[in-house]
């Protein structure tokens, strides 16, 4: 038996545990360079607001309230709607939090996305599920303060259904336990319930496909006979079948396999032609995918930028500047060093609108560099490892801005706008939430 | 920032010895004792306890002042004596004693924020 942990409208809800004054009205947060809404309140899509709109569209439509700013009246007439910039700081606090809890009631987590995860619940000693769900449900919004929806089903792809229903679905309590040898006729009801669009799995392409075989709601898709459904969908439709038919394929994954390729990216809060600007945000995007490598154990071999302009705009441009370092390293300096090398040479002055450093060709740190050729030199390799280890331990305990590479603070003018920000309530002790005294 | 251990982590980690001369040996050396720890006393549940500051200067008789640290843990029930985080009418959280707001004793988990588990108020104003 599995359960998927599901948050409700995570963001939001992250931003409303400090802002009660917000539970109950249309709130959205907007992705990175306050772009469009990544994460939109059960009021914002009862107004229509759609995932990913831009906050240009929601300005035509609605009166859109400043959250950081104090009198937020809002204005008669237009509905209005609290639009706040994403604070990933506070959110990914938040997420540790709910983790190291359901850590703490089992070890068999997987951790699907910031906002989900699926337990495996067979381990434990469970005799009612729907109390447990409850119980579950409670215990985090009272403790941590988010809500969430819990689905509990006998394999993952019936947890995602269930979940589903446990959000859409007031009467459930935000809890919807789904199991076909416990109660055929609720799990027929919820199926059949269930567009077959909605299914975890099957996706747009996939989709039309079934339309066309007369295939419409889940129930529908889990009667298919195996043998069919692999002539339609492959060996993974198959398997979708037999998970939706209450019998289990899809094992917890605990370990996140190895990358492929480490990218961090970022659009300007300007569009800009300087090189020096633009160095600074290589530098400092490469510092990171650095950091990434050597968390992940791994060295890069070859390493790219991508320059890009504005897509919207006439004339949308692409650079790119790859390079094959000596060796495979994770050092930061080195990885540095050759960016802004190649940089140098091969600049471009276009108005550039986001700049991405994505370091490819892994190979896990453990293995020995084969040394034909003699470009390593196992003095200076050791010496960068002791440096890296020196950089990551000391921005581990004093905060990533104790210690950087100089190239990295030439400029904070490509930094994106986050114009609606919160504070980071949980990670800084100038942005705490405040607590106002009342008197006796 | 403390420059100095900052300069002794950076040496130590990269490897140059720093020295340390000894003329009396630690006597305690070789005993296995851990530091005090001012988070295990003052965070109990770490998942469910945020930091607020407090605002306001009514309450210099009980020893809290405007700009202290409240620690506030969301996993305790208040006991009727407990000092409060709790939502008000109009959505502000404030701090104020749980009968105060509860006075019947009834349980309104609605209003109720968390419980002040401790007050910290540095004394050299930083």
């Amino acid at each position: 038996m599995y359960a998927l942990i599901d948050c409700n409208n995570f963001f939001v809800s992250c931003e409303r545990l400090f802002r009660p004054e917000f539970a109950t009205v249309p709130v959205v947060v907007l992705s990175s360079n306050d772009g469009c809404a990544i994460s939109r309140s059960a009021e914002a899509k009862a107004l229509g607001i759609t995932m990913g709109e831009p906050l240009h569209k929601l300005r035509e439509r609605f009166t859109v309230i400043d959250p950081t700013s104090p009198c937020s009246v809002p204005s008669q007439g237009r509905p209005s709607v609290v639009a706040y910039s994403a604070n990933f700081e506070l959110y990914g606090d938040i997420s540790e939090r709910i983790v190291s809890t359901l850590c703490s009631i089992t070890p068999q987590i997987e951790i699907y996305s910031v906002d989900e995860a699926f337990l495996d619940l067979s381990p434990l000693d469970i005799d009612n599920y729907i109390k447990w769900g409850g119980r579950i449900r409670d215990y985090l919004l009272r403790q941590i303060g988010i809500p969430v929806s819990i689905g509990i089903a006998p394999t993952k792809t019936l947890c995602k259904l269930a979940s589903h229903h446990a959000k859409k679905d007031l009467s459930t309590g935000g809890m919807v336990y789904l199991d076909p040898y416990h109660n055929a006729a609720h799990y027929q009801q919820r199926l059949q319930d269930t567009a077959v669009e909605a299914v975890w799995g099957v996706g747009w392409r996939l989709a039309p496909k079934l339309r066309v075989e007369g295939i419409s709601t889940a129930l529908e898709l889990a009667r298919l006979r195996p043998r069919q459904a692999q002539q339609l969908m492959h060996i993974q439709g198959r398997r979708l079948v037999t998970e939706l038919s209450g019998t289990a394929c899809l094992p917890l994954k605990q370990a996140t396999p190895p990358q492929h390729a480490i990218a961090r990216g970022r659009q300007f809060g300007h569009d800009t032609d300087s090189l020096g600007v633009i160095t600074a945000a290589v530098t400092s995007l490469a510092a990171r995918a650095a950091a990434e490598l050597r968390r992940e154990h791994q060295r890069a071999h070859d390493a790219t930028v991508l320059l890009s302009t504005n897509r919207r705009k006439p004339n949308y441009t692409r650079r790119a500047l790859a390079i094959r370092l000596t060796a495979p390293t994770a050092d930061t300096g080195t990885i540095c060093r050759a960016l802004i090398e190649t940089l140098e040479q091969g600049f471009e002055p276009y108005k550039y609108h986001k700049a991405e450093v994505i370091l490819h060709n892994l190979s896990s740190d453990q293995l020995l560099q084969i040394d034909l050729l003699g470009k390593v030199d196992a003095r200076s390799t050791e010496r960068s490892e002791r440096r890296m280890h020196a950089l990551d331990s000391i921005r581990a305990k004093y905060g990533s801005a104790s210690l950087g590479y100089a190239s990295e603070h030439l400029s904070t003018a490509w930094q994106p706008r986050k114009a609606l920000s919160s504070p980071r309530y949980t990670s800084h002790w100038q942005e705490l939430p405040v607590a106002t005294i009342v008197a006796d | 920032m403390d420059t100095l251990n900052l300069l002794q982590e950076t040496a130590t980690a990269l490897g140059s010895d720093v020295a340390t001369h000894a003329g009396f040996p630690n006597p305690a050396a070789g005993r296995t004792r851990t530091p005090l720890s001012l988070d295990k006393l003052l965070i109990t549940s770490p998942a469910s306890t945020y930091l607020f500051r407090i605002r306001g200067h009514s309450w210099h008789d009980s020893g809290i002042y405007d700009g202290d640290i409240a620690v506030v843990n969301r996993a305790l029930r208040p006991k009727p004596s407990a000092i409060v985080v709790y939502t008000t009418d109009t959505g502000e959280l404030c701090i104020a004693k749980w009968s105060k707001i509860c006075p019947q004793h009834t349980t309104q988990d609605a209003t109720l924020w968390g419980v002040v588990s401790a007050t910290i108020h540095l004394t050299l104003n930083s």
